[in-house]
């Protein structure tokens, strides 16, 4: 009996072990696969890695990741924060900037508190609009990622500071000296403090929120105060990022975080937690960061030819994210399962398609005559729609006003607005690529290299004449369509998230367009393609008459066909959409494939603006392309928005640009000013309490 | 339990596919080479690498590793950090634990490796950075004076327009140190002149695509006759073939102070000049210029004196390149680019061999007879 009981007792301890295994599996796998890494850096390595090897890991993935657990709570509450990057440099220059230069011992504590200070604060300023003005994390915080770049500048614009030694020995010497680096006991006792708060009130509220809004506001909970506090918490985070780098430079540097911004998300995503909301947490992370920064050690041990390595990045980065996902449950094992089924089908014809051509409909009893109706006006039936893409117009005319008093030779100048519509082809283009992907819940991030790429191939294959242009530009968009093939079927088959696959895909875009290059990318625009953005044809710059056909297209495909209809239902609800018919991996390929296309003519279109290609061309219009589709009145978690609306978002990007470019004020202020014209532009889109 | 093995076999997968992937890029990178006996093991540390300049300095330093002079005494290992200084800090720490006894770096920050590269020398590791600086006392730099780089092109800007107009202004990379200085130094001779206006101001991120679309946004509220000169750290071609496509004649182009593109040197050649390969706007229109550069050949250099500094011999910590200034006077074609022929005074390359305007000409220093223009183009030393 005893022996029995005590069996089944070891059975349940077991079986909550694995759930709960289970439930950690992002943390656990990436868990796994540093240590392989790990493995693999020790293995083909020099000699064993010592002590000081770890330390230097150690210290070096710090800064990645703690700014990772800070986005990590974000996302989980169901958010989204792009400043984290920026806090993390303005934190570093205001320590700079501060500290006194002779002060060898500054405090320790003093500064963290000052910097997460700096953090937290920011943090709130997001949190304010976010949680209580209801507004898209995403547009707050690109808007605060401008507003913070510019204050940083400010502060100090150029590199320079002095940070007190006092803070690199607190930071980066050793806890206990030849065996545990403090940047770990760090990362320790943030872990634990997590594991603290996850335990709490407000842990469970935070996993409440991410996973379900309304279901945690009718629980009673307070969905705007945790968001709030979400934010400031994850600011504080990013300011103690910006304590650690500081302490680990010694010094200031206005650009230093900036670029970081991707390996954030990156970390976060390979650490097993989902975009989105509700699942993951902190602890996998950091491992997430680690396993970036270890990747490092890897190509300098493997040698690794530096064309190779943005190429060897994006593969160990999908690697790594799919073994996260290789289980019973994963995209993978799903999709192989169902096409064994029916193949299974096929052999036996059980296929719809062999089972005879009748008519199975059922059959509808149609209502004799259409009832008549009130006829619905114009306004009543494109409510929703005007609500949304008319702020983003009412801006650009007052946009377009100030310029005319500030500068003047705007309103009725002709060539002004020749400029602008010549200038907005570009991201006119891209808002539909990048747009409908948005509409459906993913995010295209390899736009600048699908550009960059195929501007390059383009002009190599060109090389100057029109002749030539016949069959390189179809040769260029086949490649376009492959490029979005591959990032559709990884998504769709492989269960990729948009932002791993579409992040590797532009590493390993930017490899091959070094190595098709040879670094220097050569040739140059035919002489026709130079005439259709260039030249003036009454006045007007051939281009504008495309720009105009492109829109007319645009507004059709997503409004008036099928493929338009699915985007959108897949936007409202994967599976409802594939409940009522939809082929939604279908659908969802051909949606990146479309983003592709869009990037590649937009490479191709700014070969013929600029006259030829160079490396880098497409860098400047990624996130552009995702905040004139969100002013534009979308919705990042897909399902809402109409192109029109994100037509009115390039017309005020691009004026706004043009205004700030026509100033004389600093870099500093114009960053600002963006800034803040954007949140004024999305504040106004504003939801009114969920009902 | 099934659920825990299967956990665990998904984890074994997991580190089988990692180990497969690390296999398959060991196989699709050169192999690593086996440390020949009495070479110096050197590493280059690179930021970003997509763009024309940091792709030819690279191509530079590769050819300086070939050069038979050097090639049997230096083992050169090329690393990218991209533009993320932890990166580069986490990448120099790593060359250092594999037995680096010099890294040539670009630096990302000029302050933010000061730790890292201390720690380097503090192990006997010598740090060479070129192009930008590092502030840290035992690391040593070779760049130009970027000061002079932004005084000597605005005194001739203003000297061209006899000390009076409008001139508008094209900087770099905001936040960084070599655009500050540049266009700090500039903006000084600027206000000397009462009459200069500032008319307008673009950040030109270094690029002549960006120089192209932020000058389109300037020109949407002002024409070419509103302006009377151009001080730009990269964009004057650009600039250049914008004038042309409004209309303008090759005679009446704008004075403008701007980078050591190809494209720029060729325009500045008479109009009529034969040159090879050369089409509208990439070809001799006689263009008013001052063409200046950060040379691309700093990183080599900064390997060559690595080198001898690892051979006992004595070099300065700082060393401050020559400004290459190039003038409507002093351009000259070059016909094949051997460093012989640019040591004669050629600055200039035929659009037929250089097929890309953007590509950077200052390619030429006295201290560099290994390397000419096949050493910038593809990374072949001369002989």
């Amino acid at each position: 009996m005893s022996a029995l009981s005590g069996n089944g007792a070891r059975m349940t301890a077991l079986a909550r072990l694995g759930r709960s295994l289970n439930r950690s599996r992002g943390l656990v796998i990436a868990m796994l696969a540093f240590a392989a890494l790990f493995l693999v850096v020790d293995l083909i390595s020099q000699g064993p890695l010592s002590y000081f090897d770890v330390s230097f890991l150690s210290s070096g993935g710090a800064t990645l990741a703690i700014a990772a657990v800070g986005e990590t709570l974000v996302i989980l509450s169901g958010g989204f924060d792009l400043s984290a990057a920026a806090v993390i440099s303005l934190v570093n220059v205001v320590l700079a900037s501060n500290m006194d230069m002779t002060d060898m011992n500054a405090s320790v504590p003093l500064w963290t508190a000052a910097g997460i200070g700096v953090g937290a604060l920011a943090g709130a300023f997001n949190g304010f609009f976010i949680a209580f003005l209801r507004l898209q994390p995403i547009v707050v915080t690109l808007s605060s990622m401008f507003i913070l770049q510019g204050v940083t500048l400010l502060v100090m614009d150029k590199p320079g500071g002095f940070v007190s030694p006092s803070l690199g020995s607190a930071y980066l010497g050793d806890a206990i000296p030849g065996v545990l680096p403090m940047p770990l006991v760090l990362l320790g006792v943030l872990g634990l403090l997590w594991l603290w708060l996850k335990k709490s009130r407000f842990g469970t509220a935070l996993y409440a929120v991410g996973s379900d809004p309304e279901s945690a506001a009718s629980t009673g909970l307070r969905v705007d105060w945790v968001r709030f506090a979400v934010y400031v918490l994850a600011g504080g985070l990013y300011g103690l990022a910006g304590v650690f780098i500081s302490a680990q430079t010694g010094s200031g540097d206005p650009l230093v975080g900036n670029p970081m911004l991707l390996s954030i998300f990156a970390a976060v995503v390979v650490g097993g937690t989902r975009l989105g909301g509700g699942r993951g947490g902190p602890l996998g992370s950091m491992f997430g960061a680690y396993i970036l920064m270890i990747v490092v050690n890897i190509l300098l041990v493997l040698n690794v030819s530096a064309y190779y390595s943005t190429i060897a990045e994006g593969t160990i980065l999908v690697l790594a994210v799919l073994g996260a996902s290789v289980s019973r449950d994963s995209v993978l094992a799903r999709q192989l399962r169902a096409a064994g089924r029916r193949l299974g089908a096929a052999r036996r014809g059980q296929l719809p398609g062999q089972l005879g051509g009748g008519d199975r409909r059922l059959k509808l009893a149609l209502p004799a005559r259409r009832r008549a109706t009130t006829a619905v006006g114009f306004g009543q039936r494109h409510a929703e729609t005007l609500r949304f893409a008319l702020p983003a117009y009412l801006c650009f005319l007052g946009v377009v006003l100030v310029t005319e008093i500030w500068l003047g030779h705007a309103v009725g100048n002709w060539t002004y607005w020749n400029s602008l519509l010549v200038l907005s082809c570009f991201l006119a283009i891209l808002a539909l690529g990048q747009g409908t992907v948005i509409l459906t819940g993913g995010l295209d991030l390899s736009v600048p290299w699908t550009i960059g790429l195929c501007g390059i191939l383009l002009a190599g294959l060109v090389k100057g004449s029109d002749v030539a242009l016949l069959y390189a530009l179809p040769a260029v968009l086949l490649v376009a369509v492959l490029v979005g093939l591959v990032n559709g079927l990884g998504i769709v088959v492989l269960g990729l998230s948009p932002i791993v696959m579409t992040l590797a895909m532009n590493g390993i875009l930017q490899g091959l367009a070094l190595i098709y290059s040879g670094g220097t990318p050569d040739g140059f625009s035919s002489p026709l393609l130079r005439w259709f953005m260039t030249a003036k044809l009454v006045g007007i710059t051939p281009v504008v008459f495309f720009v105009a056909a492109f829109v007319v297209f645009a507004v059709l495909l997503l409004g008036r066909t099928a493929f338009g209809r699915r985007v959108y239902g897949i936007g409202n609800g994967q599976r409802v959409a594939r409940l009522s018919g939809v082929n939604v991996d279908w659908t969802l390929v051909g949606v990146y494939v479309l983003s592709a296309l869009c990037s590649c003519l937009v490479g191709v279109l700014l070969t013929g603006f600029s006259g030829q290609a160079s490396l880098g061309m497409g860098d400047d219009y990624l996130l552009p392309s995702i905040a004139v589709v969100v002013v534009g009145g979308a919705l990042i978690t897909g399902g809402r928005g109409h192109y029109l609306g994100m037509l009115g978002g390039v017309l005020l990007l691009t004026a706004l640009q043009t205004l700030l470019a026509g100033t004389t004020l600093p870099y500093a202020t114009r960053a600002i000013l963006f800034g803040l014209v954007v949140l004024g532009a999305v504040i106004a889109l504003r939801e009114r309490r969920a009902g | 339990m099934t659920r825990i093995s299967r956990m665990l076999r998904g984890a074994a997968l997991a580190a089988g596919t990692l180990a497969l992937g690390a296999a398959l890029l060991a196989g699709s990178g050169p192999a690593t080479p086996a440390r020949a006996a009495g070479k110096h093991k050197i590493f280059l540390s690179m930021s970003f690498i997509g763009n024309d300049w940091q792709a030819e300095a690279a191509n530079m330093v590769k050819a300086m590793a070939l050069h038979k002079s050097l090639a049997d005494k230096v083992d050169l290992q090329v690393q990218v950090a991209g533009p993320n200084a932890q990166r580069q800090i986490q990448q120099i720490n790593a060359m250092v634990q594999a037995g680096a006894e010099a890294i040539v770096v670009f630096p990302i920050s000029p302050t933010a490796l000061n730790q890292v590269v201390k720690n380097a020398c503090d192990k006997g590791v010598l740090v060479f950075a070129y192009d930008a600086e590092i502030t840290e006392p035992c690391a040593y730099n070779v760049h130009i004076d970027q000061t002079e780089a932004g005084r000597v092109t605005a005194e001739w800007l203003a000297k061209k327009l006899n000390g009076k107009g409008n001139i508008v202004v094209v900087t770099g990379v905001p936040g960084t140190s070599v655009d500050n200085l540049r266009t700090a130094a500039a903006k000084e001779v600027f206000a000397k002149y009462p009459d200069i206006h500032v008319v307008g101001e673009a950040v030109g991120m270094w690029s002549q695509a960006v120089a192209r679309t932020e000058l389109s946004k300037i020109l949407a509220t002002r024409t070419w006759d509103d302006i009377d000169g151009l001080w730009m750290q990269v964009g004057c071609y650009t600039a250049n073939a914008m004038q042309l496509e409004a209309g303008k004649k090759p005679e009446q182009l704008l004075p403008c102070a701007g980078e050591g593109a190809n494209g720029g040197r060729i325009q500045m050649l008479p109009v009529g000049t034969e040159v090879e390969g050369a089409s509208s706007p990439y070809a001799p229109l006689g263009a008013p210029r001052i063409s200046y550069a950060s040379p691309p050949y700093s990183g080599a250099l900064a390997l060559k004196l690595a080198v001898q500094k690892l051979e006992g011999k004595d070099v300065p910590k700082k060393v401050i390149l020559p400004l290459p200034i190039v003038t409507n006077d002093t351009v000259k074609l070059c016909d094949q680019g051997t460093w012989e022929e640019m040591k004669n005074g050629c600055n200039a390359f035929k659009p037929s061999i250089v097929p890309n305007p953007g590509w950077f000409a200052s390619i030429f220093s006295e201290q560099t007879p290994e390397i000419g223009l096949n050493a910038a183009l593809v990374g072949q030393p001369e002989l």
